[in-house]
């Protein structure tokens, strides 16, 4: 068991904070003064090199967009701009503009709503279906590659088929609940919960992989030692699984959340963030403001909103975490 | 291994920008020796569209001494594709555009006026001409043109003894007697998007409203009828998703008596034996008066692309396509309507069928006409402003109001 | 700590606990019924002769087979391109992101906080911004309408996350194994390749699925960075039944299910490795 809980401060100690960290060689062979500098510095270019693909990649892919939707955020970015260039400084205008709309209070309700649905639902329904798989049984690889078939379609295809088993009067579900005539994806009222069905559908495969990756990874041993301390069942999974599974929980969930709030596809294909802005999130909203009114720079400065947001939450999330395996 | 990797990539990507700075495509400035080849973009991606037009620009190009290299994009991503190419100065030769989206791109500059190559629109129908007009010079030529109308069952109607309605109560009485076990009186798109605002159009214009000031009366009066349609149970609350293609969907299979839709859909009812079907214009408020409904149908243009040679033979294939024969056999092929008024007749008696879609089209009305490049902003209200009123969220004059404000 | 890390998975049957019958696999197949229902009716559709989808009934009793056969004539060139450009993704996002996550597990690198966190923000930008910039720059580089301008392109969505959840994986794998190694005169290289590696397995599977899944749906890209059929890869042939007035629906859930068939069978090969766990016996 103590095995176990310093197995498991070592694991959550790598959670991604972006905290100072001391420069260290390792593995450096003291001796001459000569040989032990480069053999040193050899030691550097070796993990800076590790490092360097990616961070090239980052920064090529990334580094332009996001500081060009940044600027966009701040200007008046129009079609004309596409074909002139002429793009004038508004300062905080578009912002301004963005939160000050009738629709926007309803997009963030929205937004909150639909990303903690979803989050709470594909996280335990993927973690209890990564649970039931860990144990082996038979066809259990099978049918586990094909739970991954959700993610396998294509967005425009699940999205069409959704709406054509949430149609209100022909639809299968309808049909299947005794012909109820439950307005899914018409009333203002049940269509934030039909797309956040939607996407938790979409979802669970994500988290059932990743999960169970991360349970596989558990040594045996350590559920055999707790079984001899009398700890098994819900007990094990307290004990033993939970603190050893944490750092993948972790990225689970915040790469969940940074994922759900850019969900775009999905909720555009089934409602087209109506009936009447019932469905409106962030996401939809800065997708509509830049390519239906081709306002970019409202469209950009609501996107830079989300992408605080997205910061926020998972800065908070991983101090609180960690904060929460030092006490 | 991982460092010579990037290393690699480095190089590789330096000598691709130095040696093929020059070929990003179609921006040599002035003269580029002899046109052999020209770029098409457009969006007619799916057949039997893309083949029909893939032989009329052929052709053209043939007889124009050129070969087409032809885009051919989604429908929904053609902006983008257009912003994209506007921005990296890679606009193709020849650009399709929807007619709404016309005024939008010529406000940034990127179209050349056709009267720059002598062509002209003269002889076109008026709302042709105004959708393709910016600040008075017109910037591209539509060979043909659609635009909505009423469909109808004729088994349903005949069975139940209901004529075809001509007005707005006529259409709710209508309506309402057809409305029995799983089928409904009337289908129509109200979806939250611009489909939902171009069907609504011609009961907003046929009643006298209009889209500078959407809180007027006649606009609510217009709103009221598509509420008291689905509260009374006569069109079903999933108008609020359907798209034109679900509405066809839904008459094709019995689930509505009359649906509003466009010729477009004639090649699909065609396909069913046993559906018989008759089409009359679109209901008016009060009987005698002319329905308007909105103008649909594809303009091409000619982008500025700084190649004087280019842009004169871009403009020969968009002459070549707007030519009678162009249109005729365009009209006849795609179930459209040609947009040169002195065709109408012919065509019409040609094809009897096409005959109320031809009238409604001469008496169509552009969507750009009066906001131009702000068409897309008071579209959104009002789509906004159907989706609140059919679900109830408010009445029509509220919702109006607040789709205007907000 | 050795101890605890000896034999992982090598001593009581491969990575799971005890086996259990018949019957777990029955609630897994009702939980599979259910999960991939939709699936189930985007078959049933394909197969409808009409094209509609409204009146679809539950069990496709008047088959049509005329969806696959548009589709298997049109689409076989996409699905190729689809697999090429998903399997280089992978490959390209596996050899960048995993000595990245290594390094920033194990090494005590001075910015390794900002790379992490540049990681971090990198998920967070909607894919159309970086779509739109990658069009102005493909179309300079002439990158446009090929297979590895693709690959670059749809490892944007791989690479981030590999290096996340392989780093997250890694963190597991102590440092004195890898010290016992370097004593021995192994190289940081050699000991990546000959250590780590094969101990991280798991993490290399997940983050290989997930990359193959998203590049394997990708439309964004696909739309963005091709202008002709060149290279069209099968996310976008569909959109050749979708036109602005017409759907052929069948044809697209035909194309769907046949893009599904190869995907399928390589998931079903990979998953073997992920309940293999790793191979224990790494440190006497």
């Amino acid at each position: 068991m103590a095995e176990a809980a310093r197995l498991a401060m070592a694991r959550t100690e790598s959670v991604p904070v972006p905290a100072s960290v001391p420069e260290s060689a390792s593995g450096s062979a003291p001796g001459v003064a000569g040989r032990w500098w480069s053999a040193r510095r050899r030691e550097r270019l070796t993990q800076v090199g590790f490092l360097l693909p990616a961070v090239l990649y980052l920064g090529a892919f990334f580094g332009y967009p996001v500081v060009k939707n940044v600027v966009m955020g701040f200007q008046h970015y129009t079609t004309a701009t596409f074909y002139t260039g002429a793009a004038p400084w508004v300062g905080f205008a578009n912002y301004l503009a963005v939160t000050g709309s009738a629709v926007f209070g309803r997009a963030v309700l929205n937004t909150v709503l639909f990303t903690v649905g979803s989050i709470a639902g594909q996280f335990t329904i993927g973690l209890a279906i990564a649970v039931f798989f860990h144990r082996r049984f038979p066809l259990g690889g099978m049918l586990r590659s094909l739970l991954l078939l959700p993610w396998l379609i294509p967005l425009i295809v699940s999205s069409a088929v959704w709406r054509w088993i949430l149609d209100e009067d022909n639809g299968v579900l309808n049909r299947s609940l005794g012909g109820a005539h439950l307005p899914w994806l018409t009333s203002t009222s049940l269509a934030l919960l039909a797309v956040v069905l939607v996407n938790i559908w979409i979802g669970i495969p994500f988290n059932t992989t990743i999960l169970y990756g991360g349970l596989q990874d558990i040594p045996q041993e350590l559920y055999e030692a707790a079984a001899m301390d009398g700890a098994t069942g819900l007990r094990a999974f307290r004990y033993v699984t939970w603190p050893l599974l944490r750092p993948v929980v972790t990225v689970v969930l915040v790469l969940g959340v940074v994922y759900t709030l850019k969900v775009l596809d999905i909720i555009l294909g089934l409602t087209n963030a109506g009936p009447a802005n019932a469905t409106q999130t962030l996401a939809t909203q800065s997708y509509q403001l830049s390519f239906q009114r081709f306002d970019f720079g409202q469209g950009a400065a609501l996107g830079n909103i989300l992408i605080v947001v997205s910061l926020l939450f998972a800065v908070g999330y991983l101090r609180a975490s960690r904060r929460a395996v030092q006490s | 291994m991982a460092q010579r990797r990037a290393v690699l990539a480095t190089v590789l990507a330096l000598a691709a920008t130095i040696g093929l700075s020059g070929c990003g495509g179609g921006t040599g400035a002035g003269a580029g020796g002899p046109v052999t080849s020209l770029r098409v973009l457009d969006y007619y991606n799916n057949e039997p569209d893309t083949t029909i037009y893939a032989q009329t620009l052929d052709a053209c190009g043939k007889q124009n001494g050129v070969t087409i290299d032809r885009e051919v994009v989604p429908g929904a991503a053609l902006i983008a594709k257009v912003l994209q190419q506007a921005s990296s100065r890679t606009l193709p030769d020849v650009l399709m555009l929807d007619n709404p989206d016309l005024q939008q791109i010529a406000a940034t500059g990127a179209l050349a006026p056709i009267s720059d190559f002598g062509l002209s629109s003269a002889g076109y129908a008026d709302a042709v001409t105004a959708a393709s007009t910016y600040q008075g010079a017109v910037y591209g030529l539509q060979p043909v043109a659609n635009t909505i109308a009423l469909f109808y069952n004729k088994d349903v109607l005949a069975k139940a003894g209901v004529a075809p309605p001509t007005t707005w109560d006529e259409l709710k009485a209508a309506a309402s007697r057809l409305t029995a076990g799983g089928r409904y009186g009337v289908a129509f798109s109200a979806a939250a998007t611009y489909e939902g605002t171009w069907q609504f159009l011609p009961f907003m214009w046929s009643n006298g409203g209009d889209e500078k000031n959407i809180t007027t009366p006649e606009v609510a009066q217009a709103l009221q009828l598509w509420v008291d349609l689905v509260s009374s149970g006569s069109a079903s609350r999933s108008v609020v998703t359907w798209d034109q293609a679900d509405v066809r969907e839904q008459f094709v299979a019995g689930n509505a008596a009359m649906m509003v839709n466009g010729p477009w859909q004639l090649p699909v009812l065609k396909q069913n034996p046993n559906l018989h079907y008759g089409v009359v214009p679109i209901p008016v408020p009060r009987a005698g008066e002319a329905p308007v409904a909105p103008l649909g149908g594809e303009t091409w243009t000619i982008p500025r692309t700084g190649d004087t040679a280019r842009q004169a033979k871009a403009a020969k294939i968009v002459e070549c396509l707007n030519s009678d024969a162009n249109q005729q056999s365009l009209a006849t092929q795609r179930d459209t309507v040609p947009t040169r008024t002195s065709l109408d007749a012919a065509f019409a008696a040609q094809d009897p069928e096409m005959a109320t879609f031809v009238s409604a089209v001469q008496g169509s009305r552009a969507r750009t006409g009066e906001l131009g490049p702000d068409w897309p902003k008071t579209a959104t209200k009002i789509y906004t402003a159907i989706q609140t009123a059919l679900t109830g969220s408010a009445p029509p004059p509220a919702a109006l109001r607040q789709a205007q404000d907000g | 700590m050795t101890r605890a890390v000896a034999g992982r998975g090598a001593v009581a049957g491969r990575g799971g606990v005890e086996r259990r019958g018949w019957g777990a696999t029955a609630v897994g197949v009702l939980l599979l019924a259910v999960m991939l229902f939709p699936v189930y009716w985007m078959v049933n559709v394909s197969l409808q002769p009409s094209g509609s989808a409204v009146a679809t009934p539950w069990i496709p009793l008047h088959l049509s087979l005329h969806g696959y056969a548009t589709a298997l004539t049109q689409q076989g060139g996409h699905l190729l391109t689809s697999l090429l450009v998903a399997a280089g993704s992978v490959v390209f996002s596996l050899l960048v992101a995993t000595p990245a996550a290594y390094a920033l597990a194990h090494f005590r690198v001075r910015g390794a906080g900002v790379v992490l966190f540049g990681t971090l923000l990198s998920q967070m930008v909607p894919a159309i911004v970086v779509a739109n910039a990658l069009y102005g720059a493909y179309a300079v580089l002439g990158l446009l309408n090929s297979v590895p301008g693709l690959i670059l392109a749809d490892s944007t969505a791989g690479i981030p996350f590999a290096i996340l959840i392989i780093r997250a994986f890694l963190g597991a794998i102590p440092v004195e194994v890898v010290e016992a190694a370097r004593v021995d005169g192994a190289g940081q290289i050699r000991a990546f390749v000959s250590i780590v590696l094969p101990m991280s397995r798991n993490a290399l599977v997940t983050a290989a699925l997930f990359t193959f899944l998203c590049t394997w749906s990708d439309f964004l890209f696909a739309l963005t960075l091709t202008t002709t059929e060149a290279v069209r890869p099968v996310t976008l042939g569909l959109f050749q039944y979708l036109g602005s007035y017409v759907s052929d629906w069948s044809s697209v859930m035909a194309t769907a299910v046949l893009a599904s068939i190869p995907a399928v069978v390589l998931l079903l090969v990979a998953q073997r490795y992920v309940s293999a766990g790793v191979t224990g016996g790494a440190v006497k």
